[in-house]
């Protein structure tokens, strides 16, 4: 999948992520991580969103979270979200699991 | 509690004036965007604007706070300005605010004893920095609005250039001047064309104009003029000048706009103590853009004619 402008979802409530996808020039993930739980879940939180990514194809992004605490199901969902409109993409896989 | 979100209607101004006036906070002009939170009696909790790429009036009521009234708020601001394509955000706050945000997503760009600048995306400023060519020996910087660009101000760019190894030429990217800012920037390129050692830049973002730095949050209204500059200052100064190595700072001087004589004013006071030297070019006699403009307005290209280079000559003539 490719990321071809700027995508965001969730917000910045308790309990949510917001999640930013933009385009990055050349290969690989750029992450910014922002966490209330950062030193409990941060690496946790980081998996999910690169394991998401990696499920949906993308290879080269800068994303930017923010995250609230979030369960996982709900960093995947934003993720995704995100990814699909960053991609303008709307031929949505959401069974595909990883 | 309600979120309510839209265009801020003259009822909700009203609501939003008493609601920071309530706080200390002053209202400085509109916005395009606002979200308000009401408890169950239909009063404001929480509020803030979108103003262009700056949130702004940002305050929440002593029985909201701590229930992430200012979180709702700034993710409603920032979802909605990503909807409306703006690329990149800014906001200014208060020192004792600045973890706030942080923890909203925002990173700080340059600090001041009265006001932290924050963005919405990390090193951002440092990659802006990383985009500017790179030069050797003395170099030095002007910004410039050019609307449109002049003799005048090809008189500075060529004095200055002259007089060290390498010129940064920033052209101030705001839209708030008469001319669109690429423009503005695109006739600074096509005037300086010839001069070798220069580079012409948009300043994007980063060096605020007046105009769209809001300082609500300054309780000492005669100070807020003075915070706006400082803060401009912090970023050029403290940020995008070590950042390239420039350690001069050229303006022209400014006979006529107090507003500009008070910023060169500060700069010559505040420069110094970054390292970076302020040297006032004088001002070519009877050019101005204003001058340019005022003609432009009436008609009258021979005159115009005679205040521009030929490239900007051509410019105006296909608007005329």
């Amino acid at each position: 999948m490719q990321i071809v402008t700027k995508g965001v979802a969730g917000t910045m409530e308790s309990s949510d992520i917001s999640v930013r996808i933009e385009p990055r020039e050349g290969e690989g993930i750029t992450l910014t991580l922002t966490s209330a739980v950062m030193q409990q879940f941060g690496k946790q939180i980081e998996a999910v969103i690169r394991g998401t990514l990696a499920s949906l194809g993308v290879t080269s992004a800068v994303v930017d979270a923010v995250d609230k605490g979030a369960l996982d199901c709900t960093v995947e969902a934003r993720v995704k979200t995100a990814a699909y409109r960053a991609a303008k993409c709307e031929a949505y896989v959401w069974e595909n699991r990883k | 509690m309600e979120l309510e979100t839209g265009a801020l209607s003259a009822a909700r101004e009203n609501e939003i004036r008493a609601f920071l006036a309530e706080r200390g906070l002053t209202m400085e002009g509109g916005a395009d965007y606002c979200a308000v939170l009401r408890d169950d009696a239909g009063r404001l909790a929480a509020c803030g604007c979108l103003d262009g790429s700056v949130i702004k009036y940002v305050a929440v009521s002593p029985a909201a706070e701590g229930e992430g009234a200012a979180a709702t708020i700034v993710s409603e601001l920032v979802n909605h300005a990503y909807r409306e394509g703006k690329a990149h955000l800014f906001l200014f706050t208060k020192p004792g605010s600045e973890d706030m945000f942080r923890s909203l997503g925002f990173h700080p760009v340059a600090r001041t004893g009265d006001a932290v600048m924050l963005e919405d995306r990390r090193d951002g400023i440092d990659r802006f920095i990383a985009s500017l060519p790179k030069a050797e020996g003395i170099k030095g910087a002007c910004v410039v609005n050019c609307d449109p660009f002049t003799l005048g101000h090809r008189y500075l760019i060529e004095t200055a250039a002259k007089a060290c190894d390498f010129l940064y030429v920033f052209v101030v990217s705001e839209d708030a001047a008469h001319f669109p800012a690429k423009d503005r920037y695109e006739l600074v390129k096509r005037g300086t064309a010839d001069l070798a050692n220069i580079a012409v830049v948009q300043s994007e973002d980063y060096l605020v104009s007046r105009a769209t730095f809001p300082a609500y949050f300054i309780k000492d209204r005669v100070r807020a003029e003075d915070v706006r500059t400082e803060m401009d200052i912090a970023v050029f100064a403290g940020r995008i000048a070590p950042g390239v190595g420039v350690t001069r700072r050229y303006v022209g001087t400014e006979p006529y706009c107090p507003v500009t004589r008070a910023y060169n004013e500060k700069m010559r006071e505040l420069l110094p103590a970054y390292g970076i030297e302020f040297i006032e070019i004088p001002r070519k006699d009877g050019i101005s853009a204003s001058a340019v403009r005022r003609f432009l307005k009436e008609g009258r290209l021979g005159e115009i004619e005679t205040l521009v280079p030929p490239t900007t000559y051509a410019y105006l003539k296909n608007l005329a």
